[in-house]
């Protein structure tokens, strides 16, 4: 079945520089059906994996460490006018969930909220899986770990004691790819980290310092 | 056992002469002549020449009609199938068994069949090697020795191991004192008893055969052929003059026969068992008349008649489907559910002997085992669809991805948002029925065979599901990483 029509995930090129405000969207966007979940299973898996990638590289353009499902299905990254075609909530869901798991290679992951009813309940769970927002991890935490460690390395910081803040807001690292990372996916990736006994994070919050090894 | 070898090969030689190889229906049925009617079905049934067993010939079904007795072998029926002309029969004869000894009908030839046998072909396959020499010994001892038994007049027997013995022989004895085959010779169309058409669903190839035979009448040549043509619009004018009459006249006996035929079988129910088979030997004769193929009656009444009604009945579908005259697999698009089936065949038996739901589907997983040429087929759904045995889900996927690609270069009808000269368009279970000529449940089902096959994907839309050559599977697989990669080299500075 050798048609030229076969999809291809343009690379979207985002420079650093003056990045676009729109973000092209690769040419199976507007292959109607991409917006039903297919029932088949290996043609599900397919088309999961192309909402991943699609997902991870129009947050990657825009910077955003998280996504909050009621406000993202009226982006044009679930919605498209032009077609006529939307991903429904349930569905986005479903494709949040798949990017979450082992088989979506970890790619997400939902948010721990602290929800009022269950605080109301007595707070026994704390916080719940709401399903609302979620990370994405266009780089894990881990990545991201290794990223940071190999800047440090780089640039002779082993043993230097920096704050949250200079980390990621710092002139040091103006241009840098992790310039303005949000705070939460930074301390997951220091975790990842301090887990290897390479940092060791300390102080109060708001006012964290980080020492590598 | 003490015959000499000739008088042995003599025996073998005159009985092929009595036995015909016979030609079978698509469903492995003997075909049936013009004006030939099916009067029993019997199987377990064992050929017999004189004394001995006819090797090849002992596990069949026995067809006996109007005309013929036929046997139908049930491992090689192409091969071994044969049958008796009862015109040929001088008479038969009747053994009840006894003991291990299964009940037999024995067919003795008559005296004129033995006499020319030397002038005709041999045409069973066992003894093609026996040619038709004049025997060494003059045939007149054995012609006069009627009387002296099997060993020296050659007869066919068939032997009943399953029962039915007793309601074949009452028929066979019915057909042989009616002599349709005399038939055969009287004047072609028109003819009251044939042209209304009755016989078409038992009957394929009925159109051909009356043909063939008119033909052999006629001179032959130019003039003959001439002839033939007035003669055939003349007749055509005859039978499209009363054909309504004959319709209304049809009608008419067929209510008559039908209120018989219900008196009889409420008396058979009640009746002793005498009567009651008397009462089906006429109502099987009155739904005969009516063109009705094989029913309950028409078979034998031993313990496998239940499973014996349901080979047939399944030979019977197989025949119906395929007959060339209807094409009704091929008006269905090559598929059709078996509901609808059911409705058709039993709408075609004229509301007499229905069958039941229950046996039609028994029929219908019969096709497989009795290697007929339609196959009962269940889809996912749990939706039981029929169709040939050449039609297979590959051809299917084939044809159908074949049209999607065709609506590539095929403008949309009204404006569309996607390329669709990349993508072509989905299409809904509508309009593949229409395009293919199925039932919309049927071209739902293969819409999601194809599916399921990874050959279409689906887009449900609040119209419903359309379905899309699946482009998914068919773009090349890029990895995240590498499509991730570049976005992120991308990044740096």
């Amino acid at each position: 079945m050798a048609t030229p029509a076969t999809l291809t995930t343009t690379t979207t090129t985002i420079t650093t520089t003056t990045p676009p405000s729109t973000f092209p969207l690769p040419a199976h966007t507007s292959f109607p059906p991409f917006y039903t979940l297919q029932p088949n299973l290996q043609t599900r898996t397919r088309q999961l994996t192309l909402w991943s990638s699609l997902i991870q590289s129009y947050c990657a353009h825009h910077r955003l460490a998280k996504l909050t499902l009621g406000s993202a299905l009226a982006t044009p990254l679930f919605r498209n006018d032009a077609l006529g075609r939307r991903l429904s909530l349930l569905d986005a869901r479903a494709v949040l969930d798949w990017m979450c798991s082992a088989e979506g290679g970890g790619r997400a992951e939902w948010l721990r909220e602290k929800s009022s009813s269950s605080a109301a309940a007595g707070g026994a769970a704390g916080s719940a899986l709401q399903k609302n927002t979620c990370y994405i991890y266009y780089r894990t935490p881990a990545e991201w770990a290794d990223l940071l460690l190999g800047w440090v390395e780089s640039t002779g910081q082993r043993g230097a004691v920096l704050t949250l803040y200079e980390l990621v807001q710092g002139d040091a690292v103006s241009g840098m790819e992790w310039e303005g990372l949000d705070q939460d996916v930074l301390l997951k990736a220091l975790g990842v980290l301090v887990k290897r006994g390479r940092a060791q994070v300390f102080g109060g919050e708001g006012s964290e310092g980080v020492k590598f090894f | 056992m003490s015959d000499s070898p000739s008088v042995h090969g003599l025996r073998r030689l005159m009985l092929c002469m009595f036995l015909r190889q016979i030609d079978l229906t698509t469903a492995l049925r003997p075909s049936l002549l013009p004006d030939e009617t099916l009067l029993f079905v019997q199987d377990a049934v064992g050929l017999y020449e004189g004394k001995y067993k006819l090797p090849n010939y002992q596990n069949g079904h026995a067809y006996l009609t109007s005309h013929r007795a036929c046997y139908v072998d049930n491992e090689e029926p192409r091969k071994h199938a044969v049958a008796i002309d009862l015109k040929d029969v001088d008479r038969p004869e009747f053994y009840a068994g006894f003991l291990k000894s299964s009940p037999k009908i024995t067919f003795y030839p008559k005296a004129s069949k033995r006499a020319s046998l030397a002038a005709r072909n041999p045409s069973v396959s066992h003894a093609a090697s026996s040619n038709p020499i004049t025997p060494p010994e003059s045939p007149a001892p054995i012609l006069n020795g009627t009387s002296d038994g099997d060993d020296v007049v050659a007869s066919l027997k068939f032997s009943f191991r399953a029962g039915g013995e007793k309601v074949f022989f009452e028929r066979l004895k019915g057909a042989l004192v009616q002599r349709k085959w005399l038939l055969q010779s009287a004047p072609p169309v028109p003819k009251p008893s044939r042209q209304s058409g009755e016989y078409r669903t038992s009957t394929p190839g009925y159109e051909e055969r009356s043909d063939a035979v008119t033909e052999r009448e006629r001179t032959v040549g130019i003039a003959g052929l001439e002839r033939r043509g007035i003669e055939l619009r003349k007749n055509n004018e005859l039978v499209l003059g009363n054909a309504f009459e004959d319709l209304e006249a049809l009608m008419t006996s067929a209510k008559e026969i039908v209120a018989l035929a219900e008196q009889f079988a409420s008396q058979a129910n009640t009746g002793t068992e005498g009567s009651s088979s008397e009462a089906k030997a006429l109502l099987s004769q009155s739904a005969s008349a009516l063109g009705l193929v094989t029913t309950r009656d028409m078979l034998g009444s031993s313990s496998g008649s239940e499973s014996l009604y349901v080979s047939e009945l399944s030979r019977n579908l197989a025949e119906f489907l395929t007959d060339d005259a209807q094409g009704l697999l091929k008006r269905e698009g090559g598929i059709m559910s078996l509901v609808d089936l059911w409705a058709v065949f039993n709408r075609a038996r004229g509301g007499v002997e229905l069958v039941s739901p229950m046996d039609f589907e028994k029929a219908a997983q019969l096709w497989d085992k009795l290697k007929l040429p339609i196959r009962l087929r269940r889809f996912k759904s749990g939706l039981l669809v029929v169709q040939g045995r050449d039609r297979t889900d590959e051809k299917t996927v084939a044809s159908l991805l074949a049209w999607l690609k065709g609506l590539h270069s095929k403008s949309p009808s009204s404006e569309v948002s996607w390329d669709w000269p990349r993508y072509g368009r989905g299409v809904t279970a509508q309009e593949v029925a229409e395009r293919f000529g199925w039932s919309v449940g049927v071209a739902s089902e293969e819409l999601e065979m194809a599916e399921e096959r990874g050959a279409l994907c689906r887009e449900q839309g609040i119209d419903g599901i359309r379905f899309w050559q699946n482009f998914f599977i068919e773009e090349p697989q890029i990895t995240m990483d590498s499509a991730l990669g570049s976005d992120m080299s991308n990044l740096h500075v």
